[in-house]
């Protein structure tokens, strides 16, 4: 199946709440009085995360996103994956999209390994007899062992990037969008899962990685999205991005 | 026009997420009671004592004295409550509680009512079973009537709605969830759950003839004792569908998109 992502002027601004915003008794007095001091009072912050984005990824593409903490990479991801609407732009995904953005964010830590990667594999509507059958797989790339069998809460952060890496690439996506987590890993699993991902080329698959680790993107990826303030400062070939990087 | 769309296409695309939503809930149900000795028995442990207490007094203030006499209306009462309105705090913390899981997961808004419906709907089927079983034992309990196919359905969708309704302003308004527990159990005095409403005469029965929960608890409790529900309660369940229905695609419409960012 073909896949495809196409950003086109995406702007996403959050409004954020502070706890006399979210008062109802606030509002309704507000309200009383006239609705221009609810704007004054309101204690709305509008954040700009994300302004004029655009990218354009085919088939076999691996993308990372650079830039520094709170420069908006999670926010993009989030775009990508449909979790946040933006306000203006268009954001046009085709494709079986698989996301795991945050960090344990879908594994339930009083069950096991085991039934987690079942649990996982439900959440992404994967029939129960193929999860049943990657399960082998999933433990032997995840290193797991026998402590698939403990319950998540017992594992360390690299033990469960090492579970939720296995499972995002074993369970058949077009798309797999991931957050930095896969850096709780250690040097052997990086280099385990960089050599995973870059067979997705031949699978025709998209990976979507934000990512501080450069080394990383250097051998996983073939394009890069530098953003700064919610702006993209750079966007093109890895190549390119070295050679910009190093003016 | 696109929001509008928009606002449908969540709708739908929520209900065809059947397979995952029932999943979920079914696995959610046992994790909630992991590690318990009674396990789901806890639920018919707390209906049978809220029923007897309820059905001993009761029986004191009428002056009849006899817990039996009210024991069936009150116990089948207090159960379908928890499908019309008992679940009320829990639908108003619908999107807060699914938080982590909206921002991990695209998942249509409608998915996270159903969810928590259908958690709800499985602790009540499991109780009704419990019920009449004991109703049975008791030598208290009659045939179920049919209309409970068609009745049950409708106080779903009825509630599905109400749900949506109180948890979208739940996340904007942290008073909210405050105000709708305790407004619910105020309902639940008004409500004709544990009296009968032939006991309730002159002005004051207009808080039966106007509460649209009196009307959705009749359309089950009375097939659950195995009589069938006269056309009032049919006339509103279906009523508050359209009404409520409305109201919904409105409040998608205008706040679909912003509910992620109010968590």
């Amino acid at each position: 199946m073909s896949c495809s992502v196409r950003l086109d002027g995406v702007t996403l601004d959050y409004f954020i709440y502070s706890v006399k915003a979210q008062s109802l008794r606030n509002a309704v007095f507000n309200l009383a009085v006239g609705g221009n001091l609810y704007k004054s009072q309101g204690d709305v912050t509008v954040v700009r995360a994300l302004e004029n984005i655009s990218l354009d990824l085919v088939e076999g593409d691996r993308l990372a996103l650079v830039g520094h903490n709170g420069s908006g990479k999670t926010s993009l991801l989030k775009v990508i994956a449909g979790i946040y609407e933006p306000q203006k732009g268009i954001v046009d995904v085709k494709g079986k999209l698989t996301s795991m953005i945050a960090h344990g964010a879908g594994l339930d830590a009083d069950a096991s390994g085991l039934q987690n990667i079942r649990k996982l594999g439900a959440m992404r509507l994967i029939p129960k007899k193929v999860v049943e059958s990657r399960i082998d797989s999933i433990v032997e790339f995840s290193e797991l062992g026998d402590f698939v069998r403990l319950p998540v809460k017992t594992y360390s952060s690299g033990m469960m990037a090492r579970l939720m890496f296995a499972c995002a690439t074993e369970f058949e996506a077009d798309i797999i969008v991931l957050d930095e987590w896969l850096g709780a890993g250690d040097a052997a699993f990086g280099r385990k899962a960089s050599n995973r991902m870059q067979g997705f080329v031949d699978k025709a698959q998209m990976v979507i990685l934000g990512t501080h680790n450069f080394g990383l993107v250097e051998r996983v990826c073939n394009k890069v999205i530098e953003i700064a303030a919610g702006r993209a400062v750079f966007y093109g070939t890895t190549a390119d991005w070295i050679a910009w990087r190093n003016q | 026009m696109e929001a509008i769309k928009a606002a449908f296409r969540d709708i739908i695309d929520g209900v065809l997420l059947a397979p995952l939503w029932l999943t979920l809930g079914w696995e959610q149900t046992l994790t909630r009671f992991r590690r318990t000795v009674l396990g789901p028995f806890w639920l018919t442990a707390n209906l049978l004592a809220m029923a007897f207490a309820l059905s001993f007094i009761m029986g004191g203030l009428l002056g009849n004295g006899n817990w039996r006499s009210n024991f069936a209306l009150i116990i089948s009462g207090i159960l379908c409550w928890s499908i019309t309105g008992g679940y009320l705090p829990d639908a108003s913390s619908t999107f807060i509680a699914a938080g982590d899981l909206m921002n991990t997961m695209r998942l249509p808004l409608t998915f996270h009512v159903l969810l928590m419906l259908y958690k709800n709907f499985i602790n009540f089927l499991a109780q009704l079973i419990a019920l009449w079983v004991l109703l049975f034992l008791f030598k208290m309990g009659s045939i179920p009537d049919i209309s409970l196919l068609l009745g049950l359905p409708i106080v779903l969708i009825d509630g599905a709605l109400i749900s949506m309704i109180v948890a979208i302003p739940a996340v904007r308004f942290r008073d909210v969830y405050q105000s709708i527990s305790f407004g619910s159990q105020i309902l639940f005095f008004l409500t004709p759950v544990f009296w009968s409403p032939e006991q309730m005469q002159g002005k004051r029965s207009i808080i039966l003839k106007m509460n649209p929960f009196a009307h959705l608890l009749e359309l089950i409790r009375q097939p659950v004792l195995g009589r069938t529900p006269s056309l009032i309660h049919w006339e509103w369940g279906i009523g508050l569908m359209i009404v409520l229905g409305a109201i919904v695609i409105t409040m998608l419409t205008l706040y679909r998109k912003r509910i992620v960012f109010w968590l």
